[in-house]
């Protein structure tokens, strides 16, 4: 014969095994997405070696608006998608942004973390396939057009990838702003390819100079790379050039180094590997002016950033800048190389 | 003995009593020096002292700097591996650094004392333990230290080479048992 205080036991049991989940499930599952009115993703930021974005693959109706939840684990991360102009900043351990967003248009977007967070960084990517219901296979269509200027250089048959080295490069510093005045000056002189943005994105620091030698014979060498030195920096303007310098301070200036040089907290390690593979010598791309730098090109450049290096530690940015952006940031680079911001006085 | 005892008793005659105290005098301000008055190796006018910062998982390198009281301190902090902060504790001094991205403050150190700086931003599992410590102000404790013993070693080494606190054949014992 059961008592009443052992009914009461018993009740309280099932109460606690079984209240206690529906509760705590039904609040996660089923009351908080209804209250929350959109479809909410929790999306877990962890460093690439320990599962990176999770889920990393999502897929939304075109139109829809969902939240996107961001949690991190370990250490800080930094959330942006791209070509939507979101950016969450740093996210600590302990800490949780959202966002919301509204896709309108079919195709995918990246998210990425951009705040270092391991040597394999840059591989923190995920995707948002934005499906539009009525034409299914939109997002397929979008996705698989080839990018104009890497078409371009294959046509051409320059091969991206290869060694760029110039057999010139200036022996004493170089100034962009002695350049300026001196460009002014030879106007009539010059070549008229010299103020032909295609023919300069084209040309190499190298090549100008041989041109230079040739137009203009009774300038020193140190005036000629002067003139280029000016021209080649010279396709930014200011809002530009805060832009691509703040974006290559969150995404290069790990590897590449703050001035350019190579020198940054993460190159001593991919240098030491790059040692150790038979395929390339290489190590991580010093923009100083010396010879890689005098023999590349801003379109090689502009294809480097889109689609990486193929066999070094270069990852592609295709999916995060889009075409206008990789461009700025191609030009940018010659800014470290011409003209490096000097350091703020302190 | 009989040799001794004259010159002894000369010598006391002469310069003992006021010796004595005079030495004494001397010993105790030498001392009351060394403890109180400013050290003179105190740099007169303040500097300003440039650090160059490294922080990974999970120190600081330096993890000690030393400054004096009143210097400009400035520091530029680079990450080496993941996003780390510093937190100057007394100062509140803060700053939150990633990699590629170096971070550069500046503070007048007024207030002397140790202080520790840790991260601020959870870097990983050892993050709690990522300190290090600003000392502010001359170390002249141990130089302090140093000269008391000196010259307290110096002061009893004088006074005991001439007064000595026995001499042998005059001790008190002796001279007991003597007689």
């Amino acid at each position: 014969m059961i008592d009443q205080s052992e009914r009461l036991a018993i009740i309280a049991l099932v109460l606690i095994l079984i209240g206690l989940p529906i509760a705590i499930f039904g609040y996660q599952y089923g009351l908080r997405p209804a209250l929350a009115g959109v479809r909410t993703i929790d999306i877990i930021a962890a460093a690439p070696e320990d599962g990176g974005f999770q889920p990393d693959a999502i897929e939304v109706q075109k139109g829809e608006t969902v939240r996107l939840r961001f949690s991190v684990p370990d250490v800080t991360h930094g959330v942006a998608i791209a070509g939507l102009g979101v950016d969450l900043g740093h996210i600590d351990p302990g800490q949780v942004k959202e966002v919301e967003v509204t896709f309108d248009q079919p195709g995918k977007v990246t998210f990425y973390c951009n705040a270092w967070c391991s040597p394999n960084h840059w591989r923190m990517r995920g995707t948002i396939t934005i499906i539009d219901p009525a034409d299914p296979d939109a997002h397929r269509r979008i996705e698989a057009a080839p990018d104009p200027v890497i078409e371009s250089l294959i046509e051409r048959e320059m091969d991206i990838d290869a060694p760029h080295d110039a057999a010139i490069s200036p022996n004493e510093p170089v100034s962009a702003a002695e350049g300026g005045p001196l460009v002014e000056n030879y106007r009539a002189d010059l070549p008229v390819d010299f103020f032909d943005p295609l023919w300069l994105q084209r040309q190499s620091p190298a090549e100008a100079f041989s041109v230079l030698k040739e137009t203009l014979p009774n300038l020193t060498d140190a005036q000629r790379w002067n003139i280029i030195a000016h021209l080649w920096t010279d396709s930014l303007a200011e809002s530009e050039l805060t832009w691509a310098q703040t974006e290559y301070i969150k995404n290069c200036a790990a590897c590449h180094g703050e001035t350019g040089n190579g020198d940054g907290p993460a190159a001593a390690a991919i240098n030491a590997q790059l040692a150790t593979t038979a395929m390339n010598n290489d190590k991580v791309a010093s923009f100083a002016p010396a010879s890689p730098t005098m023999g590349a090109t801003t379109e090689i450049y502009y294809a480097k950033l889109r689609r990486g290096g193929m066999g070094t530690s270069m990852p592609g940015f295709g999916d995060i800048f889009d075409t206008e952006e990789t461009w700025r940031l191609a030009h940018y680079i010659w800014r470290l190389t011409f003209a490096p911001a000097k350091p703020s006085p302190q | 003995m009989t040799d001794s005892v004259p010159k002894r008793s000369g010598l006391n005659s002469l310069f003992q009593p006021r010796a004595k105290g005079v030495l004494l005098v001397s010993l105790a301000l030498l001392i009351i020096a060394v403890v109180a008055v400013p050290w003179p190796l105190q740099p007169s006018a303040p500097t300003t002292r440039r650090f160059t910062m490294v922080s990974r998982q999970f120190e600081f390198e330096p993890n000690t700097i030393q400054v004096n009281q009143g210097d400009t301190v400035i520091i530029t902090l680079t990450a080496d591996d993941v996003v780390h902060g510093f937190f100057l504790d007394g100062y509140g001094v803060k700053m939150r650094v990633e990699p590629g991205q170096s971070q550069t403050v500046q503070f007048v150190a007024d207030k002397s004392g140790k202080f520790r700086y840790r991260c601020s931003v959870s870097c990983g599992t050892m993050h709690p333990f990522m300190l290090g410590e600003l000392v502010v102000g001359p170390n002249t404790t141990f130089g302090r230290a140093v000269a008391l013993i000196g010259v307290v070693a110096i002061g009893v080494t004088v006074y005991l080479w001439k007064f000595p606190l026995r001499e042998p054949g005059e001790s008190t014992t002796e001279v007991r048992s003597k007689k």
